[in-house]
């Protein structure tokens, strides 16, 4: 086709179109882009229109992050029964991510890590520990090794050096139980990171591919959180005829609900009180309760203070994973 | 010409020679210690999680993933169109300005491109906090650089005598870009576009870390508890999703009286667009996600030249690149060179259906799960790093060999079959032949990416620059952040220069000296 022609067929085809949509689909539509525009108002407005604006909880991805994604609705409902206020979970799942938004204030109540809490606490100043499990305050991890390894039971911790030159690994990188005590350990056996196997040790990324990737024996030896440990032995999923639990380390202290500052300001005096009260009461008799607890793996939540977790403030600095 | 130059033919097969050190390696260490695990994966393939909860939830997070995939996807599609116009040789030399060199901007592009998803998503999120509306911002901004670079690309290689014809006979530029060369970038909005809306299905980092949920959150969050069989409830979801998407595409593309006429794609495309556009908005309000919520700018301290300083000398950078690069080759040589090795090897309909399937399955697979399954089965190693990243981009690859496959104009490959040559020859040199410069380009935009997806290999043991990054990310050490991410410029930024060179010295194209003679 000649190319001119054909520019000019295609100029008189688009303006054709031009006056098609002036002339008739605009009225048409005329009515319907005001629906549009009340509609696109509407959702702009909708969230303010609330009486109140809603708590926000989040949780890091730890322990059975899955069903707590799937069962949050539960921690919902109880909470904003509780404290009569509007409740929402927001799956935030990365552990940078999770202190970040706490910062910027996107998020109002976290269950946090040590490590994580300690990070968003002292990024977003004034922000408040409310609790911790009955089990958190003596957390330990657990030092485990594949049985044909031949890494013998460690007695006391300086016997952490025959981790030396073996393949190990730690669980996520941002993990307190999974990662900072283990390493603060080895290296106050003398072990740093770059002695194990291959000069680095791995990140299995969970608690839980710590034990396969160690059972498997890809990873001689491996170091976890205590709790999930008893758990996959007690539910079958830790084979003992392949792995064993080589050394358990001190106790410290771990995972807590960490709460914005101004809470009081904007839901009323005393309302962190009331939220710290809500967290504390809950208790195995009652069923939905007991239910968020299992998710949480406690027994019951027990009031916490910021200074409980100094230790591992100054364990973070010295590994330079708070700056 | 005096030069030698490398046959297309041999280069795309070139890359597969990776596979010699790595399966030395991986053949080396393997024991049986994590046949239990894998059974179990597989198992669970056949026996996804039926619960009511399960099902539910990842319906919903699916729906969340496909909403928000597609707004992404169609922003970054229409700014990546306008941008790979505008950091094109061509358009600058339509206007009238030979002399201005598009290269400046096509850098200027790479650098957000470079800059690994997540350190943009943590940025936004620092600076903005959780709001829907800029995690789809973090998805576009690298999306869009990422179109813009395959559409300057496609348009430099463009052959310009028709265009040059057109313009010396006096026609408007806005015509010639309308009339030539829009329709010439149509099938790359078919293939390459669709290819990109699957890619946004897959991401699944940014929407997590923005709390938006997504069938990748549960992805990762069933994986990291190693719950197979809910794991596998998402997998066939998304791999329903990603199976219909591919047949969709073809549909649409062997629908004659969409592709006959120029005038007609010219109107539907846009139409269809501003359609897609709007269901995705209101499709995610429906979900409960207001993309209108408002966000507070929240200051950051910004690191200090001392600072950047100090953490230079504090981090190994020259090992970190080395290492980095190093995984990066071996993963590349494994994706690119598997796939044109598959087709030839087995190129009956059923081998080709069948490795349709497997590249499918490849993609579905994330790296960290790939990561895992062979881990449980191999001693930890860079090979094995490079082996479970280049399986997850074997399905990426082949899937783009079979778009081009497909649009391939089959004459030259008919003509050599009746001449009688052999089935496999024809198709290596009249399908795969002309192939190979479009293939070879996609696996550099591929490789610029493996170069960060290093960053999913921690299982393996800290590996390189995205370990590092990671880990950097996790103090919330920004010095260290920004010395990686820069690192990432210069690479790519090298990277890229490199590929020009290797262009012009091993397959003889030159579209700077076509251009140049024309002045």
């Amino acid at each position: 086709m000649d190319l001119i022609v054909f520019e000019d067929y295609y100029s008189t085809f688009l303006l054709s179109i031009i006056k098609m949509i002036n002339r008739s689909i605009f009225k048409k539509i005329k009515g319907n882009i005001f629906i549009l525009i009340l509609l696109l108002t509407r959702l702009l407005t909708s969230n303010q229109a609330l009486a109140n604006e809603p708590l926000l909880v989040g949780a890091i991805p730890d322990q059975n992050p899955e069903r707590l994604n799937r069962l949050y609705d539960l921690l919902c409902l109880e909470l904003s029964e509780k404290i009569k206020i509007p409740v929402r979970y927001v799956p935030v799942t990365n552990y940078s991510a999770a202190v970040s938004a706490f910062r910027t204030k996107s998020l109002d109540l976290v269950w946090f890590g040590g490590l994580t809490g300690v990070q968003a606490r002292l990024q977003t100043p004034g922000s408040k520990v409310l609790a911790q499990r009955d089990i958190d305050e003596k957390f330990r991890s657990v030092f485990v090794a594949n049985k044909s390894s031949g890494i013998p039971i460690i007695n006391n911790i300086y016997e952490l050096k025959y981790l030396k030159n073996r393949r190990f690994t730690f669980g996520s990188e941002s993990s307190t139980s999974g990662r900072l005590m283990p390493q603060y350990f080895l290296q106050q056996a003398g072990v740093q990171i770059d002695d194990f196997s291959g000069r680095r040790p791995g990140f299995s990324g969970s608690h839980d591919s710590t034990i396969a990737l160690v059972q498997s024996g890809s990873y001689e030896a491996g170091a976890l959180n205590e709790q999930v440990w008893n758990s996959s032995v007690s539910n079958g999923r830790a084979d003992l005829d392949k792995i064993r639990v080589i050394w358990r380390t001190p106790k410290y202290k771990d995972y807590h609900w960490l709460a914005q500052q101004d809470l009081d300001k904007r839901y009323g005096k005393g309302f962190t009180k009331k939220l710290q009260k809500t967290l504390i009461d809950f208790n195995m008799e009652n069923p939905r309760q007991a239910k968020i607890l299992n998710l949480f793996g406690a027994k019951r939540f027990i009031p916490a203070s910021n200074d409980q977790y100094k230790e591992i403030e100054i364990i973070g600095r010295q590994l330079g994973k708070i700056n | 010409m005096n030069r030698l130059f490398l046959h297309p033919t041999i280069l795309i097969f070139l890359p597969a020679i990776a596979l010699i050190p790595v399966s030395y390696t991986v053949i080396k260490d393997t024991h049986g210690g994590g046949v239990g695990i894998l059974s179990s994966f597989f198992y669970a393939a056949f026996h996804p999680s039926y619960d009511n909860l399960v099902l539910n939830h990842s319906f919903y997070a699916l729906q969340i993933t496909v909403a928000s995939a597609l707004l992404g996807w169609i922003i970054s599609l229409f700014i990546g169109f306008i941008l790979g116009i505008l950091s094109s040789q061509l358009f600058w030399f339509l206007l009238g300005f030979a002399k201005v060199n598009s290269n400046f901007i096509k850098g200027i592009l790479a650098i957000p491109r470079a800059v690994h998803e997540i350190v943009w998503g943590l940025l936004l999120l620092q600076l903005f906090g959780l709001s829907p509306l800029v995690a789809i911002l973090a998805i576009v901004i690298p999306y869009s650089c990422l179109v813009a670079k395959v559409v300057s690309d496609q348009i430099d290689n463009y052959k310009f005598d028709v265009l040059l014809a057109s313009k010396y006979s006096g026609a408007g530029i806005f015509s010639i870009l309308i009339t030539v060369l829009f329709p010439s970038l149509i099938p790359l909005l078919r293939g390459y576009g669709s290819y990109r809306l699957e890619c946004a299905l897959r991401s699944a980092t940014l929407l997590g870390i923005f709390g938006l949920g997504g069938i990748g959150t549960e992805l990762q969050l069933t994986f990291q508890s190693l719950q197979f069989s809910e794991m596998w409830t998402s997998l066939w979801m998304l791999g329903l999703v990603m199976f219909s998407l591919e047949k969709l595409v073809n549909w649409v593309r062997s629908y004659p009286s969409i592709n006959s006429r120029v005038q007609y794609q010219f109107i539907i495309f846009p139409i269809f667009f501003i359609i897609l556009f709007l269901i995705a908005i209101f499709w995610l309000s429906f979900l409960g996600i207001n993309l209108f919520d408002e966000f507070n700018y929240h200051p950051i301290d910004w690191p200090t030249i001392t600072q950047i300083l100090i953490a230079f000398k504090q981090l190994p950078v020259l090992n970190l690149i080395l290492s980095t690069l190093l995984i990066t080759f071996l993963a590349a040589g494994i994706a690119i060179g598997i796939p044109p090795l598959g087709l030839l090897l087995i190129p009956t309909k059923f081998g080709m259906q069948l490795q349709s399937f497997l590249w499918l399955f490849c993609r579905l697979i994330p790296v960290p799960l790939f990561a895992l399954l062979l881990l449980v089965c191999v001693n930890p190693s860079s090979c094995l790093a490079a082996l479970a990243l280049g399986l997850h981009n074997i399905g990426i690859m082949g899937r783009l060999l079979k778009e081009g496959f497909i649009e391939q104009n089959k004459d030259c490959f008919q003509s050599m079959k009746n001449s009688g040559a052999c089935f496999r020859s024809s198709l290596l040199y009249g399908i795969l032949c002309p192939q190979t410069k479009s293939y070879l380009s996609y696996a550099a935009y591929r490789t610029d990416v493996l170069l960060r997806e290093t960053a999913l290999l921690g299982v393996v043991g800290g590996v390189g620059l995205g370990w590092q990054l990671q880990e950097s990310l996790s103090s919330f050490a920004w010095a260290q952040v920004v010395i990686i991410t820069s690192t990432y410029i210069s690479l790519t930024l090298v990277g890229e220069y490199l590929i020009q060179i290797i262009r012009r010295y091993c397959l003889g194209e030159d579209s700077q000296i076509s251009l140049e003679i024309s002045y």
